[in-house]
């Protein structure tokens, strides 16, 4: 992945072509077709089964560690398809990083956390500690741990710990940033602050927003792409996916007729 | 949060159908009452085993006599024990605490292996054999290991370790006992070894296991390898259950009888190097019971031994406990 040129300006920085994942004869996703442009925030969303999870973590090989899945079809970061035999998935999920519906801290320190990814880079100490300042105020949590760094982060709250969880993620400032229903274990609270740093992110990196909450969709995506039972059913401007889906199917679920 | 009303809003659901029995008193304990009889079983059987430890100590302590040794106790001199305890003591630390090391490092890479990098129909197959090699009788590793690994070493491995490793301090020149075959120090360590893997494997991986999945995909997911997630969240994660195989394999290491007793070389004596025997003191217990039944003082000196090594064992199960619960308390959830 070192030689890769850029594509032009409002080209796809990941873009997803022909895309099947499927366990035994079922296909969980089926031939999708995607894109997502630079500096943008995308929701997929869909309800429960509908594959939008499998989908996302078809973006960073994450799929690859759920036994019995096999995905087919191309995800070109930049240009070239992470399920290339010659690329390394560690070095994928290096650029294209996660962040999980639950808040997944590690047990140990609030810096030492946010430091992770950096040490496995083996980042000079000066570097880490500006990574990790850089990392927390992005994330929007730096006021609120500045003066403890050193504490616990099971002493930060569930909303605070995934902000600490996305703050992990940024802070080997990945291209892409994954967001699987990052809500979804938080108070409505917490919920606004996450929404709040997800919305500013979006003016740096691509970010890929999976959510059963389509409300949520609205206030911080500028696309939608809805799933159906393992099929893209339409992807296009929020306003006009949510407002005026082309789809009968669309319109049921954002309307709420089914979830 | 707003304070619930006290009397149900009118228009309501139907209230609730009058009990049929009469609601228990306010003093009635709930679940777990001792005064009605039948009632009483759960905490009886709950108090079993503070009663067994309490007993098994008390009349111990009894069966001392509380004779005093004084310093005869440990050192040599007294008739009753001319070579002090001292020795078995040492002897059961330096059987112990190598066995106990290695079988926490290669219990560590077999847990880890198995939760980590196998296959699942792998580690579904090899697993069971953690716990087969737990149910072997001790006496069997004994008999395996005196007639097959004791020549072995006497005639291979300690020879070549005198020619090439004699430079670390005593490892140099072999000992001069007559049951120099290859039974001593190293063959009670491996059979300690192997006796208390399957207890610390067992701990490991249950440990290891319980790794949430989605903490585990989190290291995956900044670009960590398998080994870097375990190495610096997972051993984290599962440190209490790893504390817990060090203790409770240090207890199966330090109290093992029979085995160590075919393999040490019972002899009352200070290794002079480290492929020596000696003696530890399960095994010196076991081998002065015939002796010590018609000599009274003896027995005595037996039970004040068995409460040495009662003490030792509890003491490093507790105080490593709190230990651990002091260290990681702040840092793992759940401790």
């Amino acid at each position: 992945m070192t030689a890769v040129i850029a594509p032009a300006d409002g080209g796809p920085v990941v873009r997803v072509h022909d895309l099947t994942v499927s366990a035994k004869e079922r296909a969980i996703l089926d031939r999708i077709d995607l894109d997502f442009a630079g500096r943008s925030l995308t929701a997929v969303i869909g309800a429960s089964g509908s594959g939008k999870t499998t989908f996302i973590r078809t973006l960073n090989r994450m799929v690859e560690l759920t036994p019995g899945l096999s995905v087919s079809g191309e995800v070109l970061y930049l240009g070239q398809n992470i399920y290339d035999r010659s690329i390394n998935p560690v070095l994928v999920r290096r650029r294209i990083g996660m962040v999980f519906q639950r808040p997944t801290v590690f047990p140990m320190s609030i810096f030492e956390n946010a430091a992770f990814g950096l040490r496995l880079l083996h980042e000079s100490e000066d570097e880490i500690d500006r990574a990790v300042r850089e990392a927390l105020e992005r994330s929007g949590l730096w006021d609120e741990v500045k003066g403890d760094l050193d504490r616990s982060a099971f002493s930060l709250s569930g909303g605070q710990q995934q902000r600490l969880c996305i703050a992990r993620a940024l802070a080997v400032r990945p291209r892409v940033l994954l967001l699987d229903e990052p809500t979804s274990a938080l108070d409505p609270m917490a919920t606004q602050r996450v929404e709040a740093t997800i919305r500013r992110l979006k003016e740096e990196i691509v970010l890929v927003l999976v959510t059963h909450n389509v409300g949520q969709a609205a206030r911080v995506s500028d696309r939608v792409a809805f799933l159906h039972q393992g099929r893209l059913v339409e992807s296009g401007p929020t306003a006009e996916i949510l407002e005026r889906p082309r789809e009968e199917l669309t319109q049921e679920f954002v309307t709420g007729r089914f979830s | 949060m707003s304070s619930a009303p006290t009397t149900a809003p009118t228009g309501a659901p139907e209230p609730l159908p009058p009990r049929t029995s009469a609601p228990p008193s306010r003093k009635a304990p709930i679940g777990r009452g001792i005064a009605l009889p039948g009632k009483s079983l759960p905490f009886v059987l709950a108090l079993v085993p503070a009663a067994i430890v309490v007993a098994i100590v008390a009349t111990l302590v009894s069966a001392t006599g509380f004779h005093n040794f004084g310093w005869g106790f440990f050192l040599p001199g007294s008739a009753s024990n001319p070579n002090g305890v001292l020795i078995v003591i040492v002897g059961s630390f330096l059987t112990a605490v190598p066995a106990l090391f290695l079988s926490m490092v290669l219990g560590l890479g077999i847990a880890i292996a198995s939760t980590t990098y196998l296959p699942s129909f792998a580690s579904k197959l090899l697993d069971p054999f953690v716990d087969l090699l737990a149910g072997i009788p001790s006496v069997v590793y004994g008999i395996w290991a005196y007639l097959v690994l004791a020549p072995i070493l006497g005639t291979v491995i300690n020879p070549w370790a005198v020619a090439h490793l004699s430079f670390l301090p005593g490892f140099a020149g072999l000992p001069t006992s007559p049951t120099s075959a290859g039974v001593g120090l190293p063959l009670a360590i491996i059979v300690l070894t192997l006796m208390a893997l399957p207890i610390t494997t067992l701990l490991i991986r249950d440990a290891l296991r319980s790794i949430p999945r989605d903490l585990w995909e989190s290291g995956l997911a900044l670009g960590a390898t398998r080994w870097e997630v375990m190495r610096r969240v997972g051993i984290r994660h599962g440190s209490r259950g790893i504390f817990s195989a060090v203790f409770l394999g240090f207890g199966r290491a330090i109290g093992e009888t029979v085995a160590v007793a075919m393999v040490i070389g019972s002899s009352a004596r200070f290794p002079a190097n480290v492929y020596d025997v000696t003696n530890t003191m399960a095994a010196y217990m076991f081998e002065t019971l015939d002796a010590a039944l018609v000599n009274a003082t003896l027995g005595k000196l037996l039970a004040e031994l068995a409460l040495v090594l009662l003490v030792i064992t509890l003491v490093v199960n507790l105080l490593g406990r709190r230990l651990v619960t002091h260290i990681y308390a702040q840092e793992v959830p759940g401790l």
